[in-house]
């Protein structure tokens, strides 16, 4: 059983970075308001833990706890990111079930693939400017860290397995030793041709 | 199950025993003394997580539109501002604290934050609500049980002012499960907490007694006995953090 801290946690940023996207976002906020006072249930049946979507005039709740939703999806997560990701798959083909009004799913498909989040943002929220900031900068180290071993990780393996311990060769090894083979190819090509042509030559003498 | 003794006529007052007509006017003192930087000091006592778990108690308390709610010792405001906002222009919501320099803090952030017309704010005690039977359709109470007098009396009258099928959220430190938490939850309480009230509010007095106060307060179990023993059904509760916190629920039949 997950700590509802934790979860509070996770739906406080959701909502957080979605009201920063919407706020920038006119259209869809007007989008959203024409499902106001409607409500979404999302099933995780793996974590076993429902997620309620609340749309409300001035953007969206989301909650832990939901009381007789217009909408109730049920499905495992990879399933329900896949709809989410894929508009054209179907919720049968995705294993997902759906009871009560499905004009709310596609109105939320529509807008949710238009939005873009900012994560960092929402932190800051949540956990107050001193937190938030202190977290923000944490995380933004970390995937810059991350970026940078990423790019430099690839040269220095590289260079680790070549000149170290010498497991693989280097390109210019590898480039001397493939016109080698090469040359071998060759050679051999060239000795088949004048074995052919001796065994010819011994065949029409024999003959003759 | 009450914390007055009738032989004595003295209660708690964090680890002390004071005469029970005492207790509120020392838990006003502390609460007069911690009123400016209450939320300043609640962020860097909780790292931000008292936000989490108020949070927590408003998704529980399926707060809608048009809906009347009481938030008795409200403070600085923080539920009633969702609240407000949940409830819409046809609701209702009460900020009710009996401390009047919690409430003009609270009253004040939230006129600053653009909250005016569906929320008043009262000066109520908690054991003798001043509202008619069956009014609301929920009550919250965030930290602020452990510091009534006489907790019986208050959920009773709590009961009175909700309506039939209404709920009651109350929120308040609780027992930790792990007995290592536990362990260090109490030497967070009793050393650090006191430092950092000193620090930042100049007062380490009132945050011992914060710190008491939580240690005197009933666990999970007895709070759900006193809830039901009060007239409430359905009562059960949820441990935040590992039961630092715990929310309480019960409806009124």
């Amino acid at each position: 059983m997950i700590d509802p801290t934790l979860i509070s946690a996770a739906t406080a940023t959701l909502e957080a970075a979605i009201d920063k996207a919407l706020r920038y976002d006119p259209a869809t906020r007007q989008r959203l308001q024409q499902l106001a006072g409607k409500s979404l249930a999302i099933e995780l049946t793996e974590l076993q833990l429902t997620l309620g979507v609340y749309f409300e005039e001035q953007g969206i709740a989301l909650s832990t706890h939901i009381e007789e939703p217009s909408t109730r999806l049920k499905g495992s997560l990879p399933a329900l990111l896949l709809i989410a990701r894929d508009p054209g798959t179907s919720l049968a083909q995705a294993g997902v079930e759906a009871e009560g009004d499905t004009s709310v799913l596609l109105a939320v498909r529509d807008i949710g693939s238009d939005l873009e989040l900012d994560w960092e943002e929402a932190l800051n929220d949540w956990l107050g400017d001193v937190a938030g900031h202190q977290l923000a900068q944490v995380l933004r180290g970390q995937v810059n860290w991350l970026r940078e071993r990423a790019n430099s990780g690839r040269r220095l393996v590289g260079e680790f397995l070549t000149e170290e311990l010498r497991a693989v060769p280097s390109p210019s090894e590898l480039q001397h030793f493939s016109e080698q083979v090469d040359q071998l190819r060759l050679a051999s090509d060239r000795l088949q041709a004048r074995f052919d042509r001796l065994r010819d030559l011994l065949s029409n003498s024999g003959s003759a | 199950m009450s914390d007055r003794r009738q032989d004595k006529k003295t209660t708690h007052f964090g680890f002390k025993e004071v005469p029970v007509e005492d207790k509120a006017s020392r838990v006003a003192e502390v609460f007069h003394s911690v009123a400016g930087k209450y939320d300043l000091m609640n962020d860097l006592m909780s790292g931000g997580v008292h936000r989490l778990w108020k949070r927590f108690t408003i998704e529980v308390s399926g707060v809608r539109r048009g809906h009347k709610v009481l938030d008795i010792a409200g403070g600085t405001g923080d539920l009633s501002y969702k609240f407000s906002r949940l409830v819409g222009p046809d609701g209702l919501v009460v900020l009710a604290d009996i401390n009047d320099s919690m409430l003009k803090v609270g009253r004040d952030r939230l006129t600053d934050r653009g909250i005016s017309g569906n929320l008043v704010v009262s000066q109520a005690d908690a054991q003798q609500l001043p509202f008619p039977d069956n009014t609301f359709d929920c009550i919250t109470i965030a930290f602020g049980l452990r510091n009534v007098t006489d907790k019986d009396m208050a959920l009773r009258s709590m009961l009175r002012v909700l309506k039939p099928g209404g709920r009651l959220l109350v929120l308040e430190f609780s027992k930790p499960r792990s007995e290592l938490l536990n362990k260090a939850y109490d030497t967070y309480s009793f050393r650090l907490l006191p430092l950092m009230g000193k620090l930042v509010a100049n007062d380490s007095d009132s945050y011992s007694y914060l710190a008491e106060s939580i240690r005197m307060h009933p666990d999970q179990a007895t709070l759900k006995q006193m809830m039901e023993d009060a007239g409430f059904s359905n009562c059960d509760y949820h441990d935040l953090t590992g039961g630092i916190v715990a929310l309480h629920k019960g409806t009124k039949p």
